[in-house]
């Protein structure tokens, strides 16, 4: 494809993945350190929700039901030595997967909105389940204890580890056929089971994937945290959080569902410490914004402003401002709006 | 259990059905004519229990009016919402995906603003009906849910009437039926839109005006009734209000006859069951078996 | 040796309405509106299930097979209101088609592949725009290109020269008639007497959802009953558009 950027394309995030690598060497205050696995964290269960959201275009606000399933499963085989950590986390992502399957078959067969919103009601079912149930702890919770010590930065690097491995898995899959079944399916299930995709089985396995990923997320905070329960992890904030960072990053896009979360993060810190009644708000007003300005989210929007620099570069003052049909080649999948910003 | 029990359990379970269906008409209107499906109806539901609230305790006035004046000013607010965000959506048959976060951003936002106007305690109204009882013969009825079942359903009846006997109506149905004919033949379906819309708010904060006379809430509270009138929408059709009427009571039915043997906590988990069991067999809802009787007749 | 495709039966639209097609023939149905053309072909694609009746491709029963398995039996269609992907590129809608077709071709291969048979229709320049740039006409030989691309032996093609101009219809029906000399089928539903006339070896003419005609079309238009039934029909002979 194209060869000359892929130079600069695999720069850039080497050099972020060295500098990660090497901050703690430099010195990182333990509450920077925290601050980056939160975000490692919600990176991935970001990452994962853009494969099924983003790129098959099928929006889940029930992911947190993996995240929980990934915090229980993770918490209750760390717990007393079990099994080792690494090992519980695979587990819960697999768990998680298994979930994602049997949600999946009754729930696929909805398209759109009604999909969303049958997430919404497994989602809250399997919270209110998890409340009632003894073995999980019920409504007081888990506690993990664990014999290690506690040691931030291996958390830090295990999260790291993830999280560049879900970019990766995202690159690859955007990359091949996978992920162009994903997007005809996005564009038009029925034109592309005409050519040959297999929607329900596609969606079946993006779903899976992106549950692995959030499951692996969830057992990564919950050994963390060392303690859980089930308002927190299968609480319907999650679900928001997690379909809120893709979209503001930028949906079916690799780097938009990273930089997201990293928007998000920094909101949620400077929310709590300013305005905490405001939470909801500022959410929900960012996400209506961006539906209506600016639906490629902030990748969608530094894309933009690049071709309107070059092309001020180009041709100087008096540049038309429409976008070329190859410049509008770069929008991202989303319906032609008239949205007031347009 | 005895026949005076089920006797109980069934007209308890109508006067649910009857509180289900004024929520969700309005959800099923705002799709049959802008294929929208309000996820921010939980967030008006909410305002219209608030706003009830507000003319309860300051004007003192009795909870059932209070909840019909409520309608009307949910009305203009679900028409200025139409103005300042919903008509910029993009137009389609189908359902988009913008629509939906819109409006999922749109509840967001309400609730919060629900949290800082009203803080996050629970409220309720009481009155000394709150616990006055009916008996016709071995039912017991309690008044309020009485009261609060003959206000909605009025409300639903005059809804069909509207619909099918005014202009607005007729265009509504038009509309619904197949948009691009509407507006050939002159409909503004922008108009329409905007109408339809406020009146769909309009319901959806009378039930809320009306559930906030039976049950406290505070501004979280519209999750569990927004999955319910999914429910109900899926099993009664999406597009008409018969359809609904049905959906709620087979939903409401369904939910007073589980309590029996379930504790309350895992009543959703039931109504939400019932919808997968639904989808699995009929991917239509009810209403397509009922399409396909009335074919074959 | 012989693609048959034998077809009985189906839902009120469509009646009883059996046909045999040879390999490489490029077969017509024609009919007045309401006719059950689109029924009958949607049944083919997989769009729609017969309520009774077979459909048997090289002597297998195909009959229900959803769309995408119907692709691996070699089974292509393009759409009478084209559905593009839109916000993809042109040659990415190809290349859909190349990776979920028949063949399977890998990550290495479908790009060259999707380009040459954007090369045969035509629309190579387009290859890096987004799809829903194009002009209707392009986006029919899209549709063609796309549906190519899973190597079908068997193409669909619903009303492909609906909306074209004279110019246009000439040189799809051209196209259509290298894609039959590669060896492809070609089952066409068309509106434009003229376009079916032209190019099919056999037609048959459905009226009321029922079969009333099948034959070469120089048979088919002296019929009586084509001409009373579908009036238009020119009585005198057939010109090449």
């Amino acid at each position: 494809m194209k060869s000359r950027s892929l130079r600069w394309q695999f720069l850039l995030p080497a050099i972020l993945l060295a500098g990660l690598l090497v901050l703690p060497e430099v010195g990182l205050s333990p509450n920077a350190l925290r601050l980056l696995f939160v975000s490692f964290v919600w990176i991935i269960a970001s990452l994962a929700w853009n494969l099924l959201g983003g790129y098959a275009g099928q929006v889940s606000f029930g992911f947190a039901v993996f995240n929980g399933i990934g915090a229980y499963v993770a918490a209750m085989l760390i717990d007393n030595g079990r099994l080792h950590p690494y090992l519980a986390f695979l587990a819960a992502g697999v768990a998680a997967a298994i979930a994602s399957v049997l949600i999946g078959l009754p729930t696929f067969r909805l398209r759109g909105p009604y999909f969303a919103i049958a997430t919404i009601g497994v989602s809250e079912a399997i919270r209110v389940v998890a409340t009632n149930v003894d073995f999980t702890g019920g409504a007081s919770g888990y506690r993990i204890t664990e014999s290690r010590q506690f040691n931030q930065l291996e958390h830090y690097y295990c999260a790291m580890f993830v999280a560049a491995v879900a970019v990766a898995t995202t690159y690859l899959i955007s990359r091949h056929k996978f992920g162009l079944g994903l997007m005809a399916i996005n564009q038009d299930e029925d034109a592309a089971a005409d050519s040959g995709v297999n929607p329900f089985a596609y969606k079946l396995k993006a779903h899976a994937i992106a549950a692995f990923f959030t499951g692996i997320a969830g057992g990564l905070f919950a050994r963390y945290a060392a303690y859980i329960h089930p308002n927190g992890v299968f609480g319907f904030h999650n679900s928001v959080q997690i379909l809120l960072m893709p979209v503001i990053g930028g949906l079916g896009t690799v780097w938009g569902p990273v930089l997201g979360g990293v928007v998000v993060g920094v909101i949620e810190e400077e929310i709590v410490a300013y305005f905490p009644q405001a939470h909801l708000l500022i959410y929900g007003g960012l996400l209506i914004i961006i539906v209506l300005f600016e639906p490629g989210g902030i990748v969608g929007g530094l894309r933009r402003l690049a071709r309107w620099i070059r092309r001020v570069l180009e041709r100087g003052p008096g540049t038309p401002a429409a976008d070329t049909p190859s410049e509008q080649a770069d929008e991202v999948l989303w319906g032609t709006g008239s949205g007031p910003g347009r | 259990m005895t026949l005076a029990d089920i006797a109980n359990l069934v007209v308890a379970a109508v006067l649910l059905a009857g509180i289900y269906a004024v929520m969700s008409v309005g959800m099923t209107v705002i799709y049959g004519v802008m294929k929208i499906v309000n996820l921010a109806h939980a967030g008006f539901m909410m305002l219209g229990a608030y706003i009830a609230l507000e003319f309860f305790e300051r004007l003192h006035l009795d909870p059932i009016l209070a909840a019909l004046a409520t309608f009307p000013i949910m009305v203009i607010v679900g028409g200025f919402v139409h103005f300042t965000l919903v008509r910029w959506l993009p137009r389609s048959d189908q359902p988009t995906l913008p629509s939906l976060l819109l409006m999922f951003g749109l509840w967001l936002v309400l609730q919060n603003l629900g949290y800082l106007i009203w803080g996050n305690t629970d409220r309720s109204i009481f009155t000394p009906r709150t616990f006055d009882v009916i008996h016709l013969g071995p039912v017991v009825i309690p008044t309020i849910r009485l009261y609060v079942f003959i206000a909605g359903l009025g409300c639903v009846l005059l809804l069909e009437a509207l619909l099918n006997w005014t202009w607005f109506g007729r265009a509504l149905r038009a509309l619904v039926q197949n948009p691009y004919a509407g507006r050939i033949v002159g409909i503004d379906d922008e108009k329409i839109a905007g109408l339809t819309f406020g009146l769909g708010i309009g319901f959806a904060g009378l039930a809320g005006a009306l559930l906030a006379s039976l049950y406290s809430f505070n501004p979280d509270f519209g999750r569990p009734f927004l999955i319910r009138a999914f429910v109900i929408i899926v099993l009664g059709g999406l597009e008409s209000v018969s359809g609904v009427a049905i959906g709620a009571l087979v939903l409401a039915l369904v939910e007073t006859f589980t309590i029996i043997w379930l504790p309350a906590g895992y009543q959703l988990a039931i109504s939400f069951g019932l919808l997968v069991l639904v989808l699995i067999v009929l991917p239509g809802g009810i209403a397509s078996l009922l399409g396909r009787v009335r074919r074959l007749a | 040796m012989n693609k048959l495709t034998k077809f009985f039966g189906g839902l009120a639209a469509v009646r009883d309405v059996s046909f045999e097609v040879r390999r490489g023939q490029i077969f017509g149905f024609i009919g007045p509106n309401g006719a059950g053309k689109t029924t009958l072909f949607s049944m083919i694609a997989g769009a729609q299930k017969p309520t009774s009746g077979q459909i048997i491709c090289r002597g297998k029963d195909v009959t229900g097979l959803r769309s995408f398995r119907l692709i691996h039996e070699g089974i292509a269609r393009t759409h009478q209101v084209v559905r593009p992907f839109r916000n993809m590129t042109v040659l990415e809608n190809v290349e859909v088609g190349a990776y979920f077709g028949r063949q399977g071709a890998d990550h290495k291969s479908v790009p060259e592949k999707a380009m040459e048979i954007l090369r045969s229709v035509g629309l190579q320049d387009y290859a890096d725009t987004p799809a829903y740039v194009l002009s209707v006409g392009n986006h029919k030989k899209l549709e063609v290109a796309r549906a190519l691309a899973t190597g079908p032996e068997i193409l669909l093609c619903d009303e492909i020269c609906g909306g074209l101009t004279h110019a246009e219809t000439a040189a799809m029906l051209e196209l259509l008639r290298q894609i039959r000399d590669r060896g492809v089928t070609i089952l066409y539903v068309e509106h434009d007497v003229k376009a079916i006339t032209a190019i099919c070896d056999r037609i048959l003419v459905l009226n009321y959802g029922q079969k009333l005609a099948e034959d070469t079309p120089e048979q088919v238009q002296l019929d009586p009953a084509v001409i009373e039934a579908y009036l238009g029909v020119a009585p005198k002979g057939w010109d090449n558009a």
